[in-house]
Protein backbone atom coordinates (compact mmCIF):
# COMPACT_ATOMS: atom_id res chain seq x y z
CA UNK A 1 0.00 0.00 0.00
CA UNK A 2 2.17 2.47 1.23
CA UNK A 3 4.18 1.34 -2.50
CA UNK A 4 1.28 3.41 -4.03
CA UNK A 5 1.63 5.92 -2.49
CA UNK A 6 5.04 6.53 -2.88
CA UNK A 7 4.28 6.10 -6.95
CA UNK A 8 1.89 8.73 -6.34
CA UNK A 9 3.99 11.64 -4.79
CA UNK A 10 6.75 10.32 -7.52
CA UNK A 11 4.33 10.98 -10.39
CA UNK A 12 3.41 14.29 -8.67
CA UNK A 13 7.06 15.64 -8.72
CA UNK A 14 7.41 13.85 -12.24
CA UNK A 15 4.33 15.73 -13.96
CA UNK A 16 5.55 18.81 -12.58
CA UNK A 17 8.82 18.85 -13.59
CA UNK A 18 7.48 18.24 -17.21
CA UNK A 19 5.22 20.79 -16.98
CA UNK A 20 7.40 23.21 -15.69
CA UNK A 21 9.95 22.60 -18.30
CA UNK A 22 7.60 23.04 -21.08
CA UNK A 23 7.29 19.20 -22.05
CA UNK A 24 3.88 18.97 -22.23
CA UNK A 25 3.51 21.75 -25.14
CA UNK A 26 3.57 20.83 -28.71
CA UNK A 27 6.16 23.95 -29.99
CA UNK A 28 8.79 22.32 -27.58
CA UNK A 29 8.81 18.86 -28.50
CA UNK A 30 8.66 19.81 -32.54
CA UNK A 31 11.23 22.33 -32.31
CA UNK A 32 13.59 20.12 -30.97
CA UNK A 33 13.59 18.31 -34.19
CA UNK A 34 14.20 21.63 -36.22
CA UNK A 35 16.87 22.73 -33.85
CA UNK A 36 15.30 25.99 -32.69
CA UNK A 37 15.00 24.93 -29.43
CA UNK A 38 16.73 22.41 -27.56
CA UNK A 39 14.66 22.55 -24.15
CA UNK A 40 13.54 18.81 -24.44
CA UNK A 41 17.47 17.65 -24.84
CA UNK A 42 18.65 20.28 -22.25
CA UNK A 43 16.25 18.57 -19.62
CA UNK A 44 16.74 14.94 -20.77
CA UNK A 45 20.61 15.12 -20.46
CA UNK A 46 20.35 16.81 -17.15
CA UNK A 47 17.59 14.39 -15.78
CA UNK A 48 20.05 11.22 -17.01
CA UNK A 49 23.09 12.78 -15.80
CA UNK A 50 21.77 13.68 -12.31
CA UNK A 51 20.07 10.18 -11.58
CA UNK A 52 22.98 8.29 -13.62
CA UNK A 53 25.65 9.52 -11.20
CA UNK A 54 23.32 9.52 -7.90
CA UNK A 55 22.23 5.46 -8.78
CA UNK A 56 25.60 4.55 -9.49
CA UNK A 57 26.97 6.26 -5.93
CA UNK A 58 24.36 4.88 -3.89
CA UNK A 59 25.01 1.17 -5.25
CA UNK A 60 28.84 1.87 -5.02
CA UNK A 61 27.78 2.60 -1.02
CA UNK A 62 26.21 -0.64 -1.32
CA UNK A 63 22.88 1.08 -0.19
CA UNK A 64 21.00 0.20 -3.26
CA UNK A 65 20.17 -2.75 -5.73
CA UNK A 66 19.03 -2.61 -9.53
CA UNK A 67 16.06 -3.53 -10.31
CA UNK A 68 15.91 -5.11 -13.68
CA UNK A 69 17.66 -3.29 -16.28
CA UNK A 70 15.45 -3.04 -19.54
CA UNK A 71 16.99 -5.67 -22.01
CA UNK A 72 18.54 -4.89 -25.48
CA UNK A 73 17.18 -5.99 -28.24
CA UNK A 74 19.00 -4.42 -31.27
CA UNK A 75 16.73 -4.79 -33.90
CA UNK A 76 13.71 -4.02 -31.61
CA UNK A 77 15.10 -1.21 -29.96
CA UNK A 78 15.90 0.49 -32.78
CA UNK A 79 12.97 -0.19 -34.99
CA UNK A 80 10.39 0.73 -31.76
CA UNK A 81 12.37 4.09 -32.07
CA UNK A 82 12.42 4.47 -35.54
CA UNK A 83 8.38 4.44 -35.51
CA UNK A 84 8.22 6.23 -31.67
CA UNK A 85 9.67 9.46 -34.20
CA UNK A 86 7.35 10.01 -36.20
CA UNK A 87 4.64 9.53 -33.13
CA UNK A 88 6.21 12.13 -31.49
CA UNK A 89 7.21 14.41 -34.40
CA UNK A 90 3.24 14.21 -35.21
CA UNK A 91 1.87 14.58 -31.67
CA UNK A 92 3.81 16.67 -29.40
CA UNK A 93 4.04 13.94 -26.62
CA UNK B 1 12.31 31.85 0.73
CA UNK B 2 10.79 34.29 -1.69
CA UNK B 3 12.55 33.45 -4.17
CA UNK B 4 12.02 29.77 -4.30
CA UNK B 5 8.20 30.61 -4.27
CA UNK B 6 8.68 33.72 -6.99
CA UNK B 7 10.49 30.51 -8.88
CA UNK B 8 7.85 27.97 -8.21
CA UNK B 9 5.28 30.54 -10.21
CA UNK B 10 7.06 31.17 -13.43
CA UNK B 11 5.62 29.70 -15.82
CA UNK B 12 8.35 27.62 -17.84
CA UNK B 13 12.05 26.97 -16.07
CA UNK B 14 15.10 26.77 -16.83
CA UNK B 15 15.10 23.53 -18.45
CA UNK B 16 18.29 22.45 -16.51
CA UNK B 17 16.56 22.97 -13.01
CA UNK B 18 13.70 20.79 -14.01
CA UNK B 19 16.12 17.98 -15.00
CA UNK B 20 17.49 17.93 -12.22
CA UNK B 21 14.25 17.79 -10.43
CA UNK B 22 13.36 14.86 -12.38
CA UNK B 23 16.77 12.99 -11.82
CA UNK B 24 16.20 13.20 -8.08
CA UNK B 25 12.67 11.32 -8.62
CA UNK B 26 14.38 8.91 -10.66
CA UNK B 27 17.10 8.15 -8.19
CA UNK B 28 14.35 8.18 -5.44
CA UNK B 29 11.63 5.81 -7.67
CA UNK B 30 15.00 3.22 -7.49
CA UNK B 31 15.54 4.04 -3.85
CA UNK B 32 12.18 3.62 -2.11
CA UNK B 33 10.58 1.62 -4.40
CA UNK B 34 12.75 -0.17 -6.51
CA UNK B 35 10.83 0.40 -9.29
CA UNK B 36 11.78 2.73 -12.17
CA UNK B 37 9.52 5.52 -13.61
CA UNK B 38 7.68 4.78 -16.90
CA UNK B 39 4.43 6.07 -18.65
CA UNK B 40 3.64 4.09 -21.57
CA UNK B 41 2.99 0.58 -19.69
CA UNK B 42 0.34 1.71 -17.56
CA UNK B 43 -1.78 2.33 -20.41
CA UNK B 44 -1.44 -1.20 -21.67
CA UNK B 45 -2.40 -2.54 -18.28
CA UNK B 46 -5.65 -0.27 -18.33
CA UNK B 47 -6.13 -1.59 -21.70
CA UNK B 48 -5.63 -5.25 -20.49
CA UNK B 49 -7.58 -5.18 -17.45
CA UNK B 50 -10.68 -3.36 -20.48
CA UNK B 51 -9.32 -5.93 -23.19
CA UNK B 52 -9.83 -8.99 -20.27
CA UNK B 53 -12.71 -7.87 -19.49
CA UNK B 54 -14.74 -7.21 -22.71
CA UNK B 55 -12.82 -9.98 -24.96
CA UNK B 56 -10.98 -12.81 -22.62
CA UNK B 57 -10.54 -14.96 -25.86
CA UNK B 58 -8.56 -12.17 -27.77
CA UNK B 59 -6.55 -10.88 -24.90
CA UNK B 60 -5.47 -14.48 -23.69
CA UNK B 61 -1.89 -14.44 -25.18
CA UNK B 62 1.33 -14.08 -24.10
CA UNK B 63 1.74 -10.29 -24.47
CA UNK B 64 -1.11 -9.72 -21.90
CA UNK B 65 -0.27 -12.33 -19.78
CA UNK B 66 3.43 -12.65 -18.79
CA UNK B 67 5.09 -8.92 -20.75
CA UNK B 68 1.88 -7.00 -19.53
CA UNK B 69 0.28 -7.78 -17.21
CA UNK B 70 -3.45 -6.11 -16.63
CA UNK B 71 -4.35 -4.64 -13.46
CA UNK B 72 -3.95 -1.74 -11.08
CA UNK B 73 -0.07 -1.71 -11.00
CA UNK B 74 2.69 0.75 -9.98
CA UNK B 75 2.99 2.50 -13.43
CA UNK B 76 -0.80 3.32 -13.51
CA UNK B 77 -0.68 4.68 -10.16
CA UNK B 78 2.44 6.60 -11.58
CA UNK B 79 0.09 7.52 -14.34
CA UNK B 80 -2.33 9.48 -11.94
CA UNK B 81 0.19 11.24 -10.19
CA UNK B 82 1.72 12.59 -13.37
CA UNK B 83 -1.50 14.21 -14.75
CA UNK B 84 -2.07 15.69 -11.10
CA UNK B 85 1.18 16.94 -10.85
CA UNK B 86 1.03 18.31 -14.74
CA UNK B 87 -2.35 20.14 -13.10
CA UNK B 88 -0.32 21.71 -10.15
CA UNK B 89 2.60 23.20 -12.17
CA UNK B 90 0.06 24.62 -14.57
CA UNK B 91 -2.13 25.70 -11.96
CA UNK B 92 0.93 27.47 -10.08
CA UNK B 93 1.75 29.19 -13.01
CA UNK B 94 -1.90 30.19 -13.30
CA UNK B 95 -2.08 28.80 -17.04
CA UNK B 96 -4.54 26.16 -16.30
CA UNK B 97 -7.28 26.33 -18.22
CA UNK B 98 -10.03 24.00 -17.21
CA UNK B 99 -12.93 23.24 -19.17
CA UNK B 100 -12.21 26.84 -21.01
CA UNK B 101 -12.99 26.71 -25.12
CA UNK B 102 -9.47 27.65 -26.41
CA UNK B 103 -7.65 25.01 -24.53
CA UNK B 104 -8.90 22.61 -26.55
CA UNK B 105 -6.62 23.61 -29.23
CA UNK B 106 -4.24 26.25 -27.94
CA UNK B 107 -0.63 25.79 -29.59
CA UNK B 108 0.08 28.86 -31.70
CA UNK B 109 2.31 26.88 -34.24
CA UNK B 110 -0.05 24.13 -34.91
CA UNK B 111 -2.53 26.04 -36.06
CA UNK B 112 0.27 27.97 -38.70
CA UNK B 113 1.45 24.77 -39.41
CA UNK B 114 -1.81 22.51 -40.15
CA UNK B 115 -4.32 24.91 -40.05
CA UNK B 116 -6.98 26.06 -37.17
CA UNK B 117 -9.60 23.37 -37.07
CA UNK B 118 -10.11 21.80 -33.50
CA UNK B 119 -10.88 17.95 -34.99
CA UNK B 120 -7.55 18.26 -37.14
CA UNK B 121 -5.54 18.56 -33.92
CA UNK B 122 -7.61 15.67 -31.57
CA UNK B 123 -7.43 13.69 -35.09
CA UNK B 124 -3.85 13.70 -35.52
CA UNK B 125 -3.14 13.15 -32.20
CA UNK B 126 -5.39 10.01 -31.47
CA UNK B 127 -3.48 8.38 -34.91
CA UNK B 128 -0.12 9.93 -33.45
CA UNK B 129 -0.74 8.26 -29.89
CA UNK B 130 -1.59 5.12 -31.86
CA UNK B 131 1.84 5.06 -33.29
CA UNK B 132 3.74 6.16 -30.28
CA UNK B 133 2.01 2.95 -27.90
CA UNK B 134 2.69 0.33 -30.32
CA UNK B 135 5.88 1.79 -31.25
CA UNK B 136 6.38 1.81 -27.48
CA UNK B 137 5.51 -1.90 -26.90
CA UNK B 138 8.14 -3.01 -30.06
CA UNK B 139 10.78 -1.00 -28.28
CA UNK B 140 10.04 -2.20 -24.38
CA UNK B 141 9.28 1.14 -22.78
CA UNK B 142 8.45 5.02 -24.25
CA UNK B 143 10.30 8.13 -23.62
CA UNK B 144 9.97 7.83 -19.70
CA UNK B 145 9.99 4.38 -19.32
CA UNK B 146 13.25 3.03 -21.31
CA UNK B 147 15.00 6.22 -23.04
CA UNK B 148 15.15 8.03 -19.20
CA UNK B 149 14.92 5.18 -16.67
CA UNK B 150 17.05 2.87 -19.15
CA UNK B 151 19.59 5.27 -19.28
CA UNK B 152 20.34 6.16 -16.01
CA UNK B 153 21.02 2.71 -15.37
CA UNK B 154 23.07 2.63 -18.93
CA UNK B 155 21.18 0.27 -20.50
CA UNK B 156 22.16 -0.04 -24.60
CA UNK B 157 18.51 -0.26 -25.25
CA UNK B 158 17.94 3.18 -24.08
CA UNK B 159 20.64 4.73 -26.36
CA UNK B 160 19.71 2.68 -29.51
CA UNK B 161 16.12 4.11 -28.70
CA UNK B 162 17.03 7.44 -28.39
CA UNK B 163 19.45 7.53 -31.39
CA UNK B 164 16.02 6.12 -33.62
CA UNK B 165 13.80 8.30 -32.17
CA UNK B 166 15.76 11.39 -32.99
CA UNK B 167 16.64 10.00 -36.15
CA UNK B 168 13.07 9.50 -37.50
CA UNK B 169 11.76 12.95 -35.58
CA UNK B 170 14.13 14.63 -37.47
CA UNK B 171 13.26 13.25 -41.23
CA UNK B 172 9.21 13.50 -39.91
CA UNK B 173 9.60 17.43 -38.79
CA UNK B 174 11.05 17.91 -42.43
CA UNK B 175 8.54 16.24 -44.39
CA UNK B 176 5.83 17.92 -42.36
CA UNK B 177 7.62 21.76 -42.56
CA UNK B 178 9.29 21.49 -45.64
CA UNK B 179 10.06 25.31 -46.25
CA UNK B 180 9.19 26.17 -43.02
CA UNK B 181 11.91 24.14 -41.60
Amino acid sequence: MSNYFVALVLGGFFGFSLNKAGLTKYNKIVNVFRFTDMAVLQFMMTALVVSMSGLFALRGLGLIVFPSIPSTYIVGNTIGGLIFGIGMALTGF
Amino acid sequence: MKFIMNYIRKETWSPYVAGVLLGLVGISAVWISNSLLGASGAYENIAGMIGKAVAPKLFDNMYFNFIMPPGMTIAVVLLIGIFFGGMAGAATSRTLKWGKKESLNSDGQWKRIFGAQTWKRWALAFIGAIILEYSAGIAGGCTSGLAISGGMLLAPAAFLFIAGMFASGILTALIIYRKNY
